[in-house]
């Protein structure tokens, strides 16, 4: 069974492995041209630290603009594999075999479909997550050659960062691929299997993205007034952040725009110095400004989160399709 | 042990009923004759005795086994539209079949492509022509080995020869291994050669079950006058009148009356009478 899956398969697998020799060498070529720029350019220092030189001046300027577009291109080509493996693996494996029909071929002969369908999802899958490993591990490796020139300088929870590290690639081209195989049995249609599956994975991907932050444990910072609050911010995600009356009390949003608004001028209408503003705040029910945020060291723990909606939507998607492949006629 | 029977079978798509009430036995060893017109129930009752459809009301059992989802290790199926992988040559889809199967004939499959033109086995499924591909088809089905053959409209698309060449594998099959095939078609005369044993379903339901022979002795054509029909006896199936004369078709008529002149209908004739009669119900 694995063999008639696999020759039904054969033209995908050719073109992951294209895929794959492909982006391979591009990235080894990419960072080894890279690593030669860094190296003529003798900014070594800046790839693991942030020295004055690495922010402003033209070497690091030069550096940026020449490698940034390559390495985001490089970032976007590892976030858009998951769509790709839904669109082009998962969509057309079941959906191909309804539309013409030879699913009765199968279903006709001793094999169960629970077998049938089975060894079609593994030798469709599995050598698509190999593949999506493999030029995740190289393009991370290739980031790390730029360190802190590159794109890694943006933090862990930067969009194009948060969704090519860890198991969230894996994760989201598992839902991408159950996605695919789901829409592909209820719709019985190739091409309709396909649209759905890129607007459906991209809405649900872009929708979740900003709700994983908030289901981890946060910490919080509180400053006095006129205090900075940049301790919060930095590579960390920020989650929530306003004013405390002097009970320790949330000040809404609109209360707070209007009291600090208020606190500008006196009773009398002339305009108060940054000093007088500052303490007009306390009295005026201002008390503190806090930030709660996730911790940049914290960021596996989000990559969790993510992985485990994402791999449990998965999860569902299979079963469905198991289940409207059993009542297939 | 029949190979296949129905009990009250009935099977709902949505609102309307492609199959109703249908009970009917299938003896061992017999090829029976699937007919009836278009939309009758005939695929539905073959997918469904193949397992891929399950009856909303009764049920279906091959070799005593109710079809449950599943298609009985005895049957195979040639399925109208001839679902084969059309991106492999023949000798991989042999493979793949086989792959599929715990029982597995690779010589009874040689032997069935083997036959008459011959199919290359080398030449993509794509690529062969519609009556190969039909032979390929049954090849792969008879490779199961199987005791009960159901076969949906096996000549349909095909040229007299490659018709020929079709029913001609189906006998060889019947004549070797004794095995029970049902095959639906609208070829009447073709089907006449091979088959002993008629189903005729129309409208979702069973009119006709029973040998050739026997339901052909049963009836009469009748031809006469138009003016007097109570000298004719037995059950009017259908009748056309024209202007000078009467043809009835009956069931069950005796000797002809004075003036009329009875023959034993062909099958064609007695399939047409009884679709005719069905298609005037409906239309009534």
């Amino acid at each position: 069974m694995i063999w008639v899956s696999w020759r039904r398969q054969r033209p995908q697998l050719i073109t992951l492995l294209a895929v794959l020799v492909v982006g391979a060498g591009a990235v080894v070529l990419l960072r080894s041209n890279m690593v030669d720029t860094i190296n003529s350019l003798q900014l070594n220092g800046c790839v693991t630290r942030v020295g004055p030189e690495c922010l402003e001046g033209s070497r690091a300027g030069d550096f940026r603009g020449a490698w940034t577009t390559e390495l985001n291109l490089g970032q976007a080509a590892i976030l858009a594999l998951p769509a790709l493996i839904g669109v082009f693996i998962g969509a057309p494996l079941f959906a191909r075999e309804l539309e013409q029909g030879t699913h009765v071929l199968a279903f006709t002969q001793s094999v169960s479909r629970t077998r049938w369908m089975s060894s079609k999802l593994v030798v469709a899958l599995a050598p698509a997550l190999v593949v999506l490993i493999a030029l995740q591990s190289l393009v991370s490796w290739w980031l790390s050659a730029a360190g802190l020139l590159g794109p890694r300088s943006s933090g862990s929870f930067h969009f194009l960062n948060f969704g090519i590290e860890h198991a969230s690639p894996v994760a989201h081209a598992l839902f991408a691929f159950a996605l695919g195989t789901f829409v592909g049995v209820v719709s019985r249609r190739t091409l309709v299997a396909m649209t759905v599956t890129l607007s459906a994975f991209t809405v649900v991907r872009f929708a979740l993205s900003d709700v994983v932050g908030r289901l981890v444990p946060t910490q919080r910072l509180e400053v006095a007034a006129g205090e900075s609050l940049a301790e919060s911010r930095g590579g960390n995600l920020a989650v929530e952040s306003g004013w405390l009356d002097a009970a320790g009390q949330r000040v809404s949003t609109d209360r707070a725009d209007a009291l600090a608004q208020a606190c500008k001028t006196t009773a009398a209408g002339v305009r108060r110095t940054q000093e007088e503003w500052l303490a007009c705040l306390p009295r005026s029910g201002l008390a503190k400004q806090y930030a709660t945020f996730v911790p940049e060291g914290h960021a596996w723990q989000v990559h969790l989160v993510d992985a485990s909606i994402f791999g449990g939507l998965a999860v569902l998607l299979l079963a469905g399709t198991a289940w409207v492949l059993r009542r297939q006629s | 042990m029949n190979p296949l029977s129905a009990t009250a079978v009935g099977k709902r798509y949505r609102t309307r009923w492609a199959l109703r009430e249908c009970s009917f036995a299938v003896p061992e060893g017999k090829v029976v004759a699937l007919v009836g017109p278009n939309g009758a129930g005939k695929s539905t009752l073959l997918r469904m005795a193949a397992g891929l459809v399950r009856p909303t009301t009764g049920e279906l059992r091959t070799f005593d086994t109710p079809t449950d989802g599943r298609t009985h290790p005895d049957v195979s199926f040639l399925a109208q539209d001839r679902p084969l992988y059309r991106d492999l040559t023949v000798r991989e889809l042999t493979r793949a079949c086989a792959a599929m199967n715990d029982r597995w004939s690779a010589d009874r499959v040689r032997e069935v492509l083997g036959l008459l033109a011959g199919v290359d086995r080398d030449a993509k499924v794509d690529t062969l022509s519609a009556g190969a591909r039909t032979q390929v088809a049954i090849a792969m089905a008879l490779g199961r080995l199987p005791r009960l053959l159901l076969l949906d409209e096996p000549l349909s698309d095909l040229d007299p020869l490659a018709r020929d060449e079709t029913l001609r594998i189906i006998m060889t099959e019947v004549a070797d291994r004794g095995t029970t095939v049902v095959v639906s078609s609208h070829l009447l005369s073709d089907l006449r050669e091979v088959c002993d044993h008629l189903l005729l379903v129309d409208g979702g339901r069973v009119q006709v079950d029973g040998d050739i022979e026997e339901v052909l002795a049963e009836h009469r054509v009748l031809v006469g006058p138009v003016a007097d029909e109570s000298a004719v006896g037995g059950t009017l199936i259908s009748a056309t009148r024209t202007g000078r004369q009467s043809t009835l078709l009956l069931r069950g008529a005796g000797r002809a009356p004075e003036g009329w002149a009875g023959t034993e209908p062909d099958l064609e004739s007695l399939v047409m009478g009884y679709l005719r009669a069905s298609r005037e119900r409906r239309l009534r």
